[in-house]
């Protein structure tokens, strides 16, 4: 069974203050700490965004959220002008909507599927759904192409990422931002909260006349959306596309990402990814040579230690650690509440 | 046997020949069951006699392995849980199925929304507002109103039970159904349960599983007696308590108190 969860609300100044610190960035990190760390770290997030925004608020942990982003990303890549693929040269924001629509129409559709089974069978509906979109895309090289769709044609937004990864990390950040505020608005709609009673009791919602099965598969649909925007960022981020980079490693890559971020607070999303991709780039420099045990090369090493301690200390993830140490700083130990009367049942 | 006093209306729950196994075990045995508008109905019986199964059956939690449901007057034995809800069907369950990590308004207001349109309203709405407004007037009415934005997994198991009662009412049900309203509450708790499950609306038709006899029979105008999954008499409350065989099934247990 899922864990009780409640969602908390995030506050303002928090946000504001980050999205602060984010808009200053380019003028206190190297372009390539831009580049590597942060905007890796705001379309990252925003993969494991939806995979937390289903987990949280739906109480469905799912592994598909790769196989949707890939198929945005193939998408993407084989409507607009590149090296390999179908080479549909469409205008990449035409390109950008088709793959959103391809992407969330394939999410409703599995997710229909999907939204029928619950717990860890759908966590291997959805792994399934992963390693098919996987090999699918490595099997038709007629939308892959050989080893991969190179030389993406990027949106005018981008600029040349090359020369200036200024506008592709402030693009990042506004859609991180609107990805953040978005899934969080629509947990307080009726749909919203409607999921949130499917997380809770499905036997309730049922008897209070919901649909619980289409409720999931809306739920599904939503994350899909986002996971397809996060598929078309890292096709911007890397411009270009390959099936190794949706395969399972990277279905447990975003796994891992939610995981250590906190899977019951959408913010977990963005801390888990900028954490993995720090470790990812800063790792080969910190870590020393330690016999053939750890290395710079270790990367997967120290992120699973990483994993492990987190998954044992704080299923909160690194933001449940946070919400603690923050709940102990504002309620100063103090004297055990007095015990209430018992009441006599007769 | 005596008729209830309604008798001459339609029935708005009629149960023919109910079988429900489970596996080996014949958890309901061709259980007839009528239930007229505005009547005031407890089902007893000793643990295990198939209450909540029947409860179940109606709600729609799953069908029977044979027999008929009609409820307001349609065949409903093949449909789900949440169109007989919309119907006008509301029941609580014996132990609370809130939504844990909502907030006390945040659950009425489902349970207001489920009823309605609107399920998949994704942008804010002025109905919202008005559900909300439902939801709060539920709040006061089941005592809850001061609790309104506390998470339902920091309320105390009476305050659960409580909620779990406005869930259902607060959907503005034809028919109620409630499974032991009054498990596990105070002396405190069941007198003012009683005197809310006697000040509802008359028009709604209650069905009431109850162990604590002092609530039932005080509520109840027409009670069914249930064992071993069968329904083994049926009559008013007073006719239950002089009853010889209601008296064997309970000897012992100091459940059928005589004033």
């Amino acid at each position: 069974m899922n864990p009780i969860v409640s969602t908390k609300r995030f506050s303002w100044p928090a946000l504001i203050v980050v999205v602060a610190l984010a808009a200053i960035a380019p003028l206190l990190v190297s372009d390539f700490f831009l580049n590597s760390i942060l905007t890796k770290a705001l379309w990252l997030g925003i993969a494991a965004a939806s995979l937390i925004f289903l987990a949280a608020y739906a109480g469905m942990v799912s592994l598909g959220q790769v196989g949707i982003y890939g198929i945005a990303g193939m998408a993407y890549a084989n409507l607009v002008l590149a090296d390999g693929g179908a080479g549909a040269a469409w205008n990449p924001y035409l390109a950008l909507i088709g793959a959103l629509v391809i992407a969330t129409v394939v999410g409703l559709g599995f997710g229909w599927i999907a939204a029928r089974s619950e717990g860890i069978y759908f966590l291997m509906i959805t792994l399934a759904f992963s390693v098919l979109v996987y090999y699918f895309f490595s099997q038709v090289t007629g939308l892959s192409g050989f080893g991969g769709i190179n030389s993406v044609d990027l949106p005018g937004v981008v600029g040349s990422p090359e020369t200036d990864p200024v506008p592709r990390y402030f693009l990042t950040l506004v859609v991180a931002v609107l990805v953040f505020l978005g899934l969080g608005a629509l947990s307080r709609t009726a749909f919203g909260l409607g999921m949130q009673g499917v997380r809770d009791e499905p036997a309730r919602m049922r008897a209070l006349g919901f649909d619980v099965t289409r409720h999931r598969t809306l739920a599904f649909g939503v994350a899909a959306f986002v996971a397809g925007v996060a598929g078309v960022l890292s096709v911007f981020y890397n411009t270009r596309i390959t099936p190794g980079s949706i395969n399972l490693a990277q279905t447990i890559d975003v796994l891992i990402v939610a995981v250590i971020g906190g899977l019951y607070r959408l913010e977990g999303a963005w801390v888990g990814a900028l954490t993995y991709a720090l470790i990812d780039n800063y790792s080969r420099e910190w870590v020393p040579e330690v016999g053939n045990v750890l290395g710079p090369a270790r990367f997967n090493t120290l992120i699973g230690v990483l994993f492990l301690i987190i998954v044992l200390a704080s299923p909160g993830g690194l933001i449940g650690i946070w919400d603690s140490l923050m709940a102990k700083v504002r309620t100063p130990r103090r004297a055990p509440a007095p015990k209430p009367v018992p009441q006599t049942i007769e | 046997m005596a008729t209830p006093a309604t008798a001459a209306e339609p029935a708005i729950l009629r149960l023919s020949g109910i079988d429900r196994r489970f596996g080996g075990v014949h958890a309901v045995r061709g259980v007839d069951l009528e239930v007229r508008p505005g009547e005031r109905r407890a089902v007893l019986g000793p643990n295990g006699a198939g209450k909540t199964t029947v409860f179940n059956l109606i709600s729609g939690e799953f069908p029977p392995s044979s027999g008929r449901v009609e409820l307001f007057g349609h065949d409903v034995t093949n449909l789900p849980a949440r169109k007989r809800a919309r119907m006008g069907l509301s029941r609580t369950f014996q132990t609370s199925r809130l939504f844990a990590g909502l907030s006390v308004e945040d659950n009425l207001f489902l349970g207001a929304l489920g009823v309605g349109a609107g399920h998949l309203r994704m942008v804010p709405s002025s109905k919202d507002g008005r559900l909300r407004e439902q939801a709060r007037a539920m709040a006061s009415q089941v005592g809850l109103d001061s609790r309104l934005d506390d998470l339902v997994m920091d309320l105390s198991h009476g305050e659960q039970r409580q909620l779990e009662v406005g869930m259902a009412l607060v959907a503005e049900p034809k028919l109620l159904m409630l499974d032991e309203p009054a498990a596990g509450l105070s002396r405190a708790e069941r007198v003012k349960l009683t005197e809310m499950l006697l000040g509802l609306d008359e028009s709604i038709t209650l069905i009431l599983i109850e162990h604590d006899m002092d609530v039932a029979l005080r509520v109840a105008q027409w009670v069914t007696m249930m064992h071993d999954g069968a329904v083994i008499v049926e009559g008013t409350p007073e006719e239950i308590r002089g009853n010889q065989t209601v008296h064997d099934l309970y000897l012992g247990s100091g459940l059928i108190s005589h004033e």
